[in-house]
């Protein structure tokens, strides 16, 4: 086949994808189907009351769809795990692959791109932005914001650390045994947590704090911090290890 | 403790043991972290075994146990149900799964990340068969895909990464339409259970029209490319053919088949659900023969068994088909259903054993070409292994695959052939068992010695390591399991019909082990051995290599599955 009789069969099939899936797309995106309102109003009405939480995304999902959130933090975790496996091991793998040595691979590394300025200055700001991510994280009930969000504005806050270490930041919150030992107790804790409400008799992943109205929030809190903290310790590992440090 | 929380514990013990095994990970090295490790496996694989057995007794009953979890309204809370079908899904995975992880300790991959996927998986597949939410479904299967991507590329071979990342941009591309066909149905009738979906859309009229046929194709094919049926296949054979061996045997043996039983909880209540299985269940037997077809043609041991995966998984959807579109209360649908189930059991059993055992012969071997292994018995025996349990194991296998009695192939291929009696797909499946039998033939000629004698200098019959201990004891225990489920055929498929339905019916003929059925079997055996030997011949050889060679393509699964995608989408349509 010539390049240019492949290039005609890869346009080609392209429009042949893009026909057949705009062909079954067309017909739910067309739809003048009136959204559903009663999940809406389902939730407008008891949302707050059965969990305690005034941000009603934080009731979805820590509150009724907390089992589907605990499925996509484990996404998340295999996700990085994955992520860190295949960085670690990809360079000898490629190497065996494409028959070539180690050394080459190694030496492809680019030297450290850093100055005293962003030394400094992400020094500087790291604290700062780890105390935010912590504020994002323990008041998702109330206002926008949660777990998820939360922990990355806290990953994002280790990355500045790990940055600004050379200026002598006394922390070891970017060395990655730690981070993943965080990221380990965490995901225990929140395999726990969501076993907490059998033993009151309550069912799995339920609130065993729901006895009492007053204190129901505090369920949403936790589950808010653990899943900040596996968030934050699980992605500031991964860009911990991509810097080089681990 | 209540029992609606037990049945929640195949989901949540393997959690367990998923993050016990995450902590040795991060704090303990060496035998500490073995230790720990290999007691969150025990967590996570063995007790939900017993449990299995302690919840027998109320499936057995025929009772289905619904919970909502968190205890909240049905509405609005995330639904599962533990019934027969629950029931059978996972204990097909936790006896294969438990096999596999015993296996990989000796084998590799070994350690903590490995256990900790590896469990996170098997969670993963129990909750995909108890869950009746259609998000829920989605994050079952986020999680058990995520997990068999790292997995399969962890057997660090060269292909091996580009493998799981073809099978990683399929499946994401995939669950990207589950997601649009997910929000079809949510706008249509505000509810994610099925019940929910199903009962708002008989309301509606023309039951959603349009939209809700489209919705239900996005969804639907997007879970078909997880069971590998024939245009949606290609990311399978280089995923399970590079995937370390033990995880190759889930792969094959549970993976692809978690789906599809999930799949059936949605089918059976939805609008057009019999539509969609009965053009499956003809796509079923194109793939049973397509499948078994470009297996006779592989190089690559390892290859072959997936290209015979996909062909398997071809006579379970194409009976599982048949049974949705009859209706699977009625008694013909119930006995297709519990053939197609019997089958997937059975098959999870011999190819789990056939991927162990082929894959510990070619590592001791060193060799995974079929034209140039010969005589890997004997390698076997110089790799310390006295007593050849691995070629009897792989004979085992290879019995129950070809369905020679009283192996338990023969008894579901059986019930296979009897419940699809005069029907097309019938034919097809018998043509593709054929193909199977001159395609064994093939592979255990890898174990004969070879004509020409050969020198020392070679290599060839040096072991490369010693066998071991773990990898024999799981290939026995799968080869046992062969036999015992092969002659306790007749109690077995009663099983899985009462637990699949309350309707009096028969999936297997009264006679099993009778002389006519041993005639058909000899058969297929005969054909099998002529079609092999025309295979052998000069234009045999020609034709073979024409198919290995045919053009792949990465892109060819995206055109693949947007064409199969609009098809399902007009058949549903223009079969109302």
């Amino acid at each position: 086949m010539t390049s240019g009789q492949k290039n005609f069969f890869l346009a080609f099939q392209t429009i042949l994808i893009l026909c057949s899936v705009v062909l079954v797309l067309v017909p739910v995106f067309l739809s003048t189907h009136p959204w559903p309102t009663l999940a809406r109003d389902f939730l407008e009405n008891n949302g707050f009351n059965n969990t305690g939480a005034q941000n009603q995304v934080s009731a979805i999902y820590l509150g009724y769809r907390a089992y589907d959130t605990l499925g996509e933090t484990i996404v998340l975790l295999l996700a990085v795990s994955g992520t860190i496996g295949i960085i670690s091991k990809s360079g000898i793998s490629l190497a065996r692959g494409y028959g070539e040595t180690m050394s080459e691979f190694s030496e492809s590394k680019s030297t450290l791109l850093r100055t005293d300025l962003i030394d400094v200055v992400t020094g500087k700001l790291g604290p700062i932005v780890l105390l935010f991510g912590l504020y994002v994280m323990l008041f998702g009930h109330i206002s926008p914001g949660g777990g998820f969000q939360g922990g990355v504005v806290i990953a994002s806050g280790i990355v500045f650390m790990a940055l600004g270490s050379k200026s002598g930041a006394s922390t070891r919150l970017e060395e990655a045994k730690v981070l993943a030992k965080i990221e380990s107790v965490c995901f225990l804790l929140l395999i726990l947590t969501s076993l907490a409400g059998i033993p009151m008799g309550m069912g799995y992943f339920s609130n065993p704090m729901r006895v009492d109205p007053s204190f129901q929030v505090i369920y949403i809190i936790i589950l808010n911090s653990i899943i900040g903290l596996k968030v934050g310790a699980g992605i500031g590992y991964m860009c911990v290890a991509m810097l080089g440090k681990g | 403790m209540e029992l609606t929380d037990l049945i929640l514990a195949p989901v949540v013990l393997p959690l367990i043991g998923a993050s016990l095994a995450f902590c040795a990970k991060a704090f303990h090295k060496n035998d500490k972290a073995w230790k720990l490790e290999s007691f969150a496996a025990a967590i996570g694989l063995g007790l939900p075994l017993l449990l299995l057995v302690y919840l027998f007794q109320f499936v057995n009953l025929g009772q289905s146990i619904q919970v909502s979890i968190g205890r909240w309204p049905g509405n609005i809370g995330i639904l599962y149900r533990f019934d027969g079908i629950a029931w059978l899904v996972s204990l097909l995975g936790f006896t294969v799964g438990s096999a596999a992880w015993v296996y990989s300790q000796g084998s590799g991959p070994k350690g903590p990340g490995f256990t900790t996927t590896f469990l996170i998986q098997t969670a993963s597949m129990a909750a995909a068969a108890m869950t009746v939410d259609l998000f829920n479904l989605f994050v079952c299967l986020e999680v058990m895909g995520l997990a068999s991507y790292i997995l399969v590329a962890s057997s660090e071979k060269p292909g091996a990464y580009l493998a799981s990342f073809s099978y990683l941009m399929i499946s994401a591309t995939a669950m990207v339409f589950f997601l649009i066909g997910l929000l079809g149905f949510y706008k249509l009738t505000g509810s994610l259970s099925y019940e929910g979906i199903s009962s708002v859309l008989d309301s509606l009229p023309q039951k959603g029209g349009t939209m809700a046929t489209a919705s239900l194709a996005l969804i639907v094919a997007a879970v078909a490319i997880r069971v590998a049926i024939m245009p949606l296949y290609g990311w399978l054979p280089d995923a399970h053919a590079l995937a370390p061996h033990s995880i190759s045997a889930v792969l094959s043996g549970v993976l692809i088949k978690a789906p599809l039983f999930a799949l059936t909880r949605l089918l059976i209540v939805m609008p057009g659900g019999g539509d969609v299985g009965r053009l499956l269940s003809y796509t079923g037997a194109i793939t049973a023969l397509a499948g078994v077809i470009i297996a006779l043609s592989q190089k690559d041991t390892k290859q072959l068994l997936a290209y015979h995966s996909i062909s398997q998984i071809g006579y379970v959807v194409c009976a599982w088909g048949a049974a949705i579109a009859a209706g699977i209360t009625t008694p013909a649908g119930i006995a297709l259903f519990s053939a197609s189930f019997l089958h997937a059991l059975y098959h999870a059993l011999f190819k789990g054993l056939l991927f162990l055992t082929v894959g510990t012969t070619t590592d001791l071997a060193g060799e995974r070409n079929v034209y140039k292994l010969r005589n890997a018995a004997l390698s076997l025996h110089k790799a310390g292994e006295k007593v050849p349990i691995t070629f009897l194991c792989f004979l085992t296998a290879a019995f129950a695959i070809t369905a020679i009695p009283p192996f338990n192939g023969y008894a579901s291929k059986a019930a296979l052939s009897y419940t699809l009696k005069g029907s097309w797909q019938g034919l097809f499946l018998y043509a593709a068992s054929l193909g199977t039998v001159a395609s064994f033939i093939k592979l255990s000629r890898i174990y004969l010695p070879d004509k020409k004698s050969i020198s020392p200098s070679t290599g060839m019959n040096m072991p490369l390591g010693k066998i071991k201990k773990t990898a024999q004891f799981s290939q026995l225990f799968l080869a046992l399991m062969c036999i015992i489920s092969g002659i306790a055929a007749l109690p077995m498929s009663r099983l899985v019909l009462r637990l699949l339905g309350e309707v009096e019916s028969d999936s297997l003929p009264p006679y099993l082990f009778s002389v006519e059925n041993y005639t058909k079997t000899g058969l297929v055996v005969l054909g099998g051995i002529l079609l092999y030997f025309l295979i052998s011949t000069k234009s045999g050889k020609k034709v073979l290599q024409l198919i290995r060679n045919r053009p792949k393509m990465f892109h060819g699964n995206f055109v693949a599955l947007s064409l199969g995608m609009a098809f399902l989408f007009y058949w549903i349509k223009l079969s109302n």
